[in-house]
């Protein structure tokens, strides 16, 4: 029987980060392990709605998503072998009210100033660009080069990619605690025994921190309740990857012709929800009525499932992307805060340097580390 | 479960192009691929190729795509895990879907 | 949110049992249906069921629905149709198409008898239009009453296959063979003799490899397959049909209890992912629970009782029923589920093809298993199929332990016995005096009874057999006798017809022949 119980690296979480970091690894010659936890990309990697946006981001994560988007997402298929469904019809985030448009305004004008393509226009010319929606929409913030992908497909591709370039996964395996060893981070004690290597990476989402803490290290990351629903396919309508200001409605239609709307009821935050992923009864009927607000021609539409997931939400609604220095040979990339997927080609080089080179060279990602939370000094 | 990359090149088959999934209209040889190329359970399987992601949720595709796989990767289909139930179990319109009465009255 | 004691998802045999039950107790229950009308596929079925008395044994499918529906009506059971359950949420909510709606309950206690969907196999143009589950077959002729073609090739010959391709032959079509992968007929061995006498062919270890046709069925090719089920080259066929009927078993519809976070596993004998059950069918869910198909395939006879058995715990534990009460209640379900759960066919032996002989000891027959029908030499093995007296008597050909009594309680004069445990073959008493009446004929659910008289004239012999097809025969029609397997084998005259009520519409044909073919002649084709 096959086995693996060491590796120069151990990735934990085979979700996106895990799989694309492990993929860029393995590219330069570095012998990797992955362990998961249940099935690939069961986490937050599948469970998006495949948004690749870089309009409304924090400036402090924006050139993740500015490079991903300029240098890595339009080959991305082609570079996996598998067609990731990469759309850059652009991206309109819709204003209701006066609130959501200085919301828009004051995300434009900070893009605008780190370099980004995007400008406020109004609901009669947010409709030439998409002429389904209905006449709520007063106002938008217009980013082109944004667009959307579809996760599935991507974190699988990501995978397969791994794979071939000689990554080993290990699947069904819970790590419990991470261990030092002569002053570095060494040990991965899981329900399967230990696994050891010189550099672990820690991208498991909002199972992050409890890892993390077994060495020491916090950070303040919640996991947070999100729902999905889908339709059945519809001829095309449009490309253009959709918000509103408030973040309460966003979706597309995906490649193969189904509309992917996720949304919220409001009493997400509250769930007593377990981990066995139960949408909440009201929650599918809040989304149809934000669609019939926004595109009152999708009334007739089937929905076809809902689907809910966690995310690991940061407190400052930002990814810790870091190499730790208390304990050397650790590196984490967690805390996406629902926004990790369309940055997560660009992710993966930022810690495949981190780890390899010492620093990130190639992507700004000063602004993301994990001593932002802790005393300085 | 440990997974590595197969080393042996992919075998096609003759019955390769027979629809498996019909909502989706996968066939025998996409689900073959998917397995060689690394998807190990019903769930994997579905995410790379959609089988099982239309109207009927698996219902009447599940136990041929299980069987597929399970005899790609020689394991029985019990080890494959299985597609989770989701609402609405049977689809339904947006229309319907947001007239959600909470609120019924006596009768 | 409106909240009732108990919810009850399906209003077929095991949730309107279920239904019936609890509001017997005295529970506040509600039933949901997603169809136009309830009792599940019950109304399908226009064949009489197996069993024995408590199990409305002889008495067609859609009777036992419409006696149903009549005792849940007459209890007040709210049943509300055209209720699609759309999911199973947190603290037993469920959320309900209804008028363009949804609709919002609660309930202290869920039972899912959601039944099961059909399985499918695939070949070459498996999807093309004339490619139809046997149950789709079923809803065309005895509920729309449309043909769903006119030549048909059956695949599958487990009971579900058979019963359909005799409905087939009833609503006027022809079955040009019912076929199987496995080396033996899977179902009732009685169900395939009733067709088999009709002149359908058995194909056993074939399997259908194409359909043809581009925009609808104008073919099939069936094939021989090895013993790993695979198509042996150069055994193909082509059978000239416009419709393929599948019928190779069953998944339960068991979304909603995944749905529910029931904890789930693949159990092919119970023919799919089912919910883990514990022995009064809770799932690992408190208070939600499973029953019928949906919980493991078995028959509207097992469901019924499995609903009744279900919500008799959920009335103990919502406090309408005591513990005590609910013991003795429940032990007599378990006691009547385990009558139909004995024998060759149980749910235990599913998969099972290593029986030899029955019970009694009898050699199993193989041509009944490899062709539908069994020979001369066979039956002589069993004493009732074999039983020759002077004058007028019954013959029975039930050669397999199958869970049926109706041949004992219809003789008023005691000439059958089957006894105690209902899988027992039935024997017949010599010193009880058959009167001819024909009764056993027609409450025979397989078709299996026969009455025969060696002495009918110089040189001929009467021959009375069920006869459920039209036209109806009439005294005094010339035509021939047919053998087991549908061969001509005589000329035959029509000499008596008995149509009664408590028949049922199963007539009671006797026919004349010469005598040296009494032992051969098992039914009757009309000379055109």
């Amino acid at each position: 029987m096959l086995e693996k119980r060491e590796a120069d690296v151990i990735i934990i979480g085979g979700g996106i980060m895990g799989c694309a970091t492990a993929y860029r690894l393995a590219k330069r010659g570095v012998d990797v392990l992955v362990l998961e936890k249940k099935e690939i990309g069961n986490g937050g990697s599948c469970r998006n709605a495949g948004g690749v946006r870089q309009s409304a981001r924090d400036p402090k994560e924006l050139p993740l998503a500015m490079y991903a988007v300029q240098n890595i997402w339009p080959q991305l298929s082609e570079e996996l072998g598998v067609d990731v469904e990469y759309h850059q019809g652009g991206n309109l985030r819709l204003g209701l009210t006066d609130k959501d448009i200085k919301v828009l305004e004051n995300h434009t004008a900070k893009s605008t100033k780190l370099g980004l393509e995007v400008e406020m226009i109004s609901g009669d010319e947010a409709r030439k660009l998409c002429p389904y929606m209905s006449e709520e929409v007063v106002a938008a913030s217009w980013c082109p080069s944004d667009g959307h992908a579809n996760p599935l497909k991507a974190t699988l591709g990501f995978y397969r990619k791994a794979l071939q370039l000689g990554v080993t996964f290990v699947t069904g395996v819970k790590v419990m605690a991470l261990e030092k060893v002569k002053g570095r981070i060494r040990k991965v004690i899981t329900d399967d025994g230990v696994y050891e290597a010189d550099q672990i990476l820690l991208c498991a989402g909002y199972e992050s921190r409890r890892i993390a803490n077994t060495v020491g290290i916090d950070a303040p990351v919640e996991r947070q309740f999100n729902e999905v629903l889908v339709t059945e396919a519809q001829p095309k309508m449009f490309d253009i990857m959709l918000g509103v200001a408030g973040g309460e409605f966003y979706g597309h239609q995906s490649e193969h012709g189904s509309f992917v709307l996720g949304g919220n009821s409001g009493l997400q935050a509250f769930t007593s929800n377990n981990d066995n992923f139960v949408t909440n009864s009201l929650t599918a009927p809040c989304i149809s009525r934000g669609i019939i607000k926004y595109f009152p021609i999708l009334e007739n539409v089937k929905v076809v499932r809902t689907w809910s997931g966690w995310y690991d939400q940061c407190i400052d609604v930002l990814p810790v992307i870091d190499n730790i220095k208390e304990v050397p040979g650790l590196t984490v990339a967690f805390g996406f805060s629902g926004h990790g997927f369309g940055i997560s080609p660009a992710v993966s080089i930022a810690v495949s340097e981190l780890m390899l080179d010492g620093k990130s060279t190639t992507i700004d990602i000063s602004q993301l580390t994990y001593d932002r939370f802790h005393a300085k000094g | 479960m440990i997974r590595v990359a197969n080393p042996e090149p992919f075998v096609e088959r003759e019955d390769d192009d027979m629809i498996i999934c019909r909502c989706e209209e996968i066939t025998k040889g996409e689900i073959r691929r998917a397995v060689y190329d690394g998807m190990r359970t019903t769930n994997e399987v579905k995410r790379y190729l959609r089988s099982g992601m239309g109207l009927c949720q698996g219902q009447t595709c599940q136990r041929l795509v299980q069987g597929i796989i399970a005899s790609e990767l020689k394991v029985r289909p019990s080890e494959l895990g299985m597609i989770q139930g989701r609402a609405p179990v049977r689809p339904v319109e947006i229309r319907t879907f947001s007239k959600n009465v909470t609120d019924v009255k006596e009768d | 949110m409106k909240r009732h004691e108990l919810i009850v998802i399906g209003a077929g045999p095991a949730g309107l049992s279920a239904a019936i039950e609890a509001k017997k107790n005295g529970m506040d229950v509600i039933v949901f249906d997603e169809n136009q009308r309830p009792g599940g596929q019950l109304f399908k079925q226009i064949h009489k069921f197996f069993g024995s008395k408590e199990h409305h044994a002889k008495t067609r499918g859609f009777i036992i629905g419409q006696q149903l529906l009549k005792e849940a009506e007459d209890l007040g059971v709210r049943v509300e149709l055209d209720s699609t359950v759309m999911g199973i949420y947190e603290n037993k909510e469920v959320t309900v198409k209804q008028n363009g709606e949804v609709h919002h309950y609660k309930g202290d206690a869920i039972i899912i008898a959601t039944g099961a969907a059909e399985n499918m196999i695939p070949f070459k143009g498996w999807n093309i239009p004339g490619v139809i589950g046997a149950g789709a077959a079923q809803t065309m002729m005895n509920i729309q009453g449309v043909q769903p073609g006119s030549k048909i090739l059956m695949v599958g010959s487990g009971n579900v296959g058979l019963v359909v391709s005799f409905q087939l032959l009833q609503a006027g079509c022809e079955v040009a063979a019912i076929i199987d992968a496995a080396p033996r007929v899977g179902g009732y061995g009685v169900h395939a003799a009733k067709l088999a006498r009709t002149g359908v062919p058995f194909y056993l270890s074939h399997t259908v490899v194409e359909a043809k046709g581009t925009d609808r069925v104008t073919g099939a090719v069936i094939a021989q397959v090895d013993e790993h089920f695979q198509p042996i080259p150069g055994t193909e066929k082509e059978l000239d049909v416009d419709t393929i009927c599948i019928a190779v078993g069953l998944t339960p519809m068991s979304q909603l209890a995944s749905n529910a976070t029931c904890d789930m596993e693949l159990i092919p004998q119970k023919g799919g992912h089912v919910a883990l059950l514990s022995e009064y069918g809770e799932t690992s869910v408190e208070g939600i629970y499973c029953a019928g198909d949906v919980a493991g395939i078995e028959e509207a006879s097992s469901a019924m009782i499995q609903g009744r058995s279900v919500a008799s715990h959920v009335s103990m534990k919502a406090g309408y029923l005591t513990e005590d009460e609910f013991e003795s209640k429940y032990q007599g379900y378990q006691e009547a589920l385990g009558q139909l759960r004995q024998g060759m066919f149980a749910p235990k032996n599913k998969g099972r093809n290593d029986f030899t002989e029955t019970d009694e000891g009898y050699p199993i027959s193989k041509t009944l298993l490899a062709h539908g029908y069994m020979t001369e030499e066979e039956l002589s093995k069993f004493p009732a199929a074999s039983y020759q007296k002077a004058g007028i008597h019954p013959v029975i050909e039930c050669t397999q332990n199958i869970p049926c009594n109706p041949c004992q309680d219809a003789c008023h004069f005691g000439c059958i016995k089957v006894g105690e445990n209902i899988t027992r073959l039935p024997a017949i008493d010599e010193e009880k005096k058959c009167t001819g009446c024909g009764l056993c004929v027609a409450s025979c659910s397989g078709q299996a009874i026969f009455l025969v008289d060696e002495t009918y004239e110089e040189g001929f012999a009467s021959v009375t057999f069920p006869y459920e097809f039209l036209p109806m025969p009439k005294i005094g029609d010339k035509g021939k006798a047919l053998d087991r397997q549908g061969k001509p084998v005589c000329d035959a005259e029509i000499v008596g017809i008995k149509k009664t009520p408590i028949m049922d519409k199963t007539a009671v044909v006797t026919m004349k022949v010469p005598l040296e073919y009494v032992h051969a002649a098992r039914f009757y084709r009309a000379e055109v």
